[in-house]
């Protein structure tokens, strides 16, 4: 048939495309692998923070990556809680990319502290009215949720792949069964009992603890009276959802694209109304917020408001946030034959997925600026080239970890692949 | 080069340390070791009011002199007179701990000095001792009390129409906790208010507050950082992962990151010892260890509390603008001058009701 031949070449192209693929992972990974070097030589003297300003690029990028997994994840609980037609089919995309987010978020955290060799003391020493304490067991649970839903979700196609399959795919998949070989519709059905269980444990964990917690983190430290405002961590939450979002429809289309799977339109534009929606939302919120900031006079809020909008990262706030996180996503996806086209759902995910990044620098920096007490020194900061640097290179590790991960893992459910 | 050697030539010396010192001082030397004199009263008559040898007893004590002096060995010394002391003292001399033949660096231990009754030790440990001794004696004539106890709170106070902004308490807190470039416990700020020719400049040093109600304390995840009873908000550096939590929490700004570097060649000993604010030192800086990577801030002094002493700062302050005490006691200073109508606390409406107030 015609349509051999056509994948033939599909698969051809595709090989190559895909060994440029790993070419490029590896060599961000070489250059992130350097930053990591000057991280570890110098400690954190190969950054630009200073007493003033303690926290920087690492931070920003934590919280967004545990903002991409939260609303990554809320995407996966339309299909299993709440049963939307047809999100069956991203749900278990969905599900990886958070676990994947929050590996690389931590990786963030790891590489930020100033003693890195301590790890594992908030698991060892607690301390009941830090929220920072809270979190890093909520982190915890959460990836064991998250862990759990995959599994769930995946398993029967799991035990047919291991049996279908006599290579290292198929092997791997029987490992992850744990055993669980069954596929009678009872243990189908006990596997989608406990799948809509876990997200319903999740939902609350995902949006209050996970990161409503994580804009707590910044929200309860009154002395920055930027951060102090109990807008903030729902305005987290929004935001989270947005970027995630954002993240899952750019990696349908792209997957669609590269691989032999078909994309239903219907789906792509229940996706985007939905996403424009929550950027209206997130949108509205933060000016409500900055507003109250603003009005209030506080000194606090208007130096940090002045130092986002003129400061030496203006375009950070104007050009990432505004501009790719508001205004590209509204324009590409105003009209609904737009919202169909899957070239321009994946551009306004992609301009999204990069706007949340200016969100997350601009909540954490510009805090940070306005000194405490009058006299104090006035904070600076843009991160340092091995900031940077180790930024790409923990960015490229997750990354690589998806990629991995979509070529063994079965995440697109079976009967719905086309061959 | 040579102009500071020269720079360094009038430093004073230990009298007597060195063969080749000059005149002067040697002549200086004489004249405190005759008033000295005067006072000494003769060995043979004192020893004859004993029931010891007279003779034995003269003759340790000339060897005693010449063992300080450095031409006897210690070793050599107990060798000669260890038997007749023994037979001269009996069971009393055979008994007492003998510092300098029985441990390598001539002290004894804390139980024999006990047994002994004299009290030896650290000067910390002293000054503890003292402490303990003294609460309980307070807490007992305290029978009423305000009453929560034997601990004291530690407050500061510090009066701004005394302070004149030279900033001898930054240097005097550098050097007495060491602290690295970019680590400085007290600052002082500046703040000038008004229009020429009606300008006030008020200096407002800033140690850590040791808030009653501590934001950084409150947010550590591992609990490192913590409120002791005396009122002192510390720092485990074996504990603290350096998240900077508490940095970002702290209204004061009071808390710093240390990261690491070091006054390389600036001066001697420069990041020898790591943490002198906690007695501790943790070997040369450049391995890396703790404090390095976690957080650091003013702690009072507390080793210099411990051992009844000021902070560095307070000591130091050449306009006597800072006092030291115990919030608690009514009849301290700083009780008194923290509740009179100029005394006042930074930043009291973030409601972290710090230990260290202000006049006005
Ligand atoms: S001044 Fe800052 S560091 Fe000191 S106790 Fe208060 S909050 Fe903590
Ligand atoms: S930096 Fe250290 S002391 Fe401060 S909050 Fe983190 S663990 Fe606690």
């Amino acid at each position: 048939m015609s349509t051999n031949t056509h994948e033939t070449t599909a698969a051809i192209g595709g090989r190559r495309l895909r060994f440029a693929w790993y070419v490029l992972l590896v060599a961000l990974l070489a250059i992130g692998g350097y930053g990591g070097y000057l991280r570890l030589a110098e400690g954190l003297r190969a950054t630009n923070l200073s007493s003033t300003v303690p926290w920087g690029a690492w931070v920003a990028f934590y919280i967004y990556f545990v903002g991409l997994s939260a609303g990554a994840f809320l995407v996966s609980t339309l299909s299993n809680v709440f049963e939307v037609d047809g999100m069956h089919e991203i749900e278990r995309e969905a599900l990886f990319v958070a676990i994947v987010s929050m590996i690389v978020a931590l990786t963030f955290v790891l590489v930020d502290l100033g003693r890195m060799d301590r790890l594992w003391h908030p698991f060892a020493w607690r301390q009941p009215l830090s929220v920072l304490s809270w979190e890093v067991h909520a982190y915890a649970l959460y990836i064991i949720v998250l862990s759990g839903e995959l599994y769930f979700s995946m398993r029967r196609d799991l035990v047919a792949r291991s049996e279908a399959d006599d290579g290292l795919r198929g092997r791997i998949a029987g490992l992850l069964t744990l055993g669980r070989t069954e596929t009678s519709e009872e243990s189908l059905e006990t596997d989608r009992t406990w799948l809509k269980r876990l997200g319903m444990v999740g939902i609350p964990l995902a949006i209050v603890f996970v990161h409503g917690g994580t804009g707590n983190l910044f929200a309860v430290a009154a002395a920055r009276s930027y951060w102090f405002s109990a807008l903030f961590p729902v305005i987290f939450i929004t935001s989270a959802v947005v970027s995630g979002m954002a993240l899952i429809a750019l990696l349908y289309v792209l997957r669609a694209r590269l691989g032999s799977r078909a994309l239903d339109t219907d789906l792509l534009e229940r996706m985007a109304a939905l996403f424009v929606g929550f950027v209206v939302l997130d949108a509205s919120l933060k000016v409500l917020e900055a507003f109250v900031g603003i009005y209030s006079l506080h000194p606090g809020h208007v130096e940090s408001w002045l130092t986002i909008m003129t400061g030496e990262m203006w375009w950070s706030f104007w050009v990432v946030m505004v501009g790719l996180g508001w205004i590209a996503p509204l324009v590409l996806l105003h009209r609904r034959d737009w919202r169909r086209r899957p070239a321009l759902v994946a551009a306004a995910g992609a301009s999204v997925v990069l706007g949340v990044i200016g969100t997350r620098f601009n909540i954490v920096v510009p805090a940070q600026i306005e000194p405490a007490l009058y006299g104090l020194p006035t904070g600076y900061y843009v991160p340092s080239t091995p900031e940077w640097l180790l930024s790409l290179g923990i960015v490229a590790l997750g990354v690589l970890i998806y990629t991995i991960g979509t070529e063994l893992l079965p995440l697109v459910p079976r009967g719905e692949i086309h061959d | 080069m040579s102009e500071s050697e020269a720079a360094d030539e009038p430093m004073p010396t230990i009298p007597g340390s060195s063969g080749d010192d000059s005149e002067d001082s040697e002549d200086f030397d004489d004249s405190y070791d005759e008033m000295v004199d005067v006072e000494a009263t003769d060995p043979r008559v004192e020893l004859e009011k004993t029931t010891y040898r007279t003779d034995l007893g003269i003759e340790m004590a000339e060897d005693a002199r010449r063992v300080s002096r450095g031409e006897l060995s210690s070793a050599a010394y107990w060798e000669k007179y260890d038997d007749d002391a023994a037979t001269e003292f009996g069971d009393d001399y055979r008994e007492t701990p003998n510092p300098a033949v029985d441990r390598d660096d001539g002290t004894i231990d804390e139980e024999t000095a006990e047994t002994l009754g004299c009290s030896v030790g650290s000067m910390a440990s002293v000054a503890a001792a003292l402490e303990a001794s003294e609460n309980a004696a307070d807490a007992e004539s305290k029978s009423d009390g305000d009453g929560d106890g034997d601990d004291p709170r530690w407050g500061m106070v510090i009066d701004l129409q005394k302070c004149v902004g030279c900033e001898s308490c930054t240097v005097a807190c550098k050097a007495e906790n060491r602290t690295p470039p970019g680590v400085s416990y007290n600052v002082v700020l500046e703040r000038e208010e008004g229009e020429y020719p009606n300008v006030s400049r008020t200096n407002v040093p800033r140690p850590c507050m040791q808030c009653e109600k501590p934001p950084c304390v409150q947010v550590c995840p591992v609990s490192a950082t913590y409120k002791m009873d005396n009122g002192v908000v510390n720092i485990d550096y074996d504990r603290c992962i350096g998240c900077r939590y508490c940095m970002v929490a702290c209204p004061y700004d009071a808390r710093y990151f240390d990261f690491g570097e070091n006054y390389d060649g600036e001066f001697d000993e420069g990041g020898e010892v790591t943490s002198p604010e906690y007695g501790t030192d943790r070997g040369p800086r450049e391995d890396g260890e703790s404090p390095v990577g976690n957080v650091r801030k003013c702690n009072f002094c507390h080793h210099r509390l411990e051992r009844g002493e000021e902070p560095a700062c307070v000591e130091t302050c050449v306009g006597d603008a800072r006092y030291m005490g115990d919030l608690e006691d009514t009849d301290s200073d700083v009780n008194e001058l923290a509740s009179s109508s100029r005394a006042f606390q930074l930043k009291e409406k973030e409601g972290t009701d710090p230990n260290v107030y202000y006049l006005k």
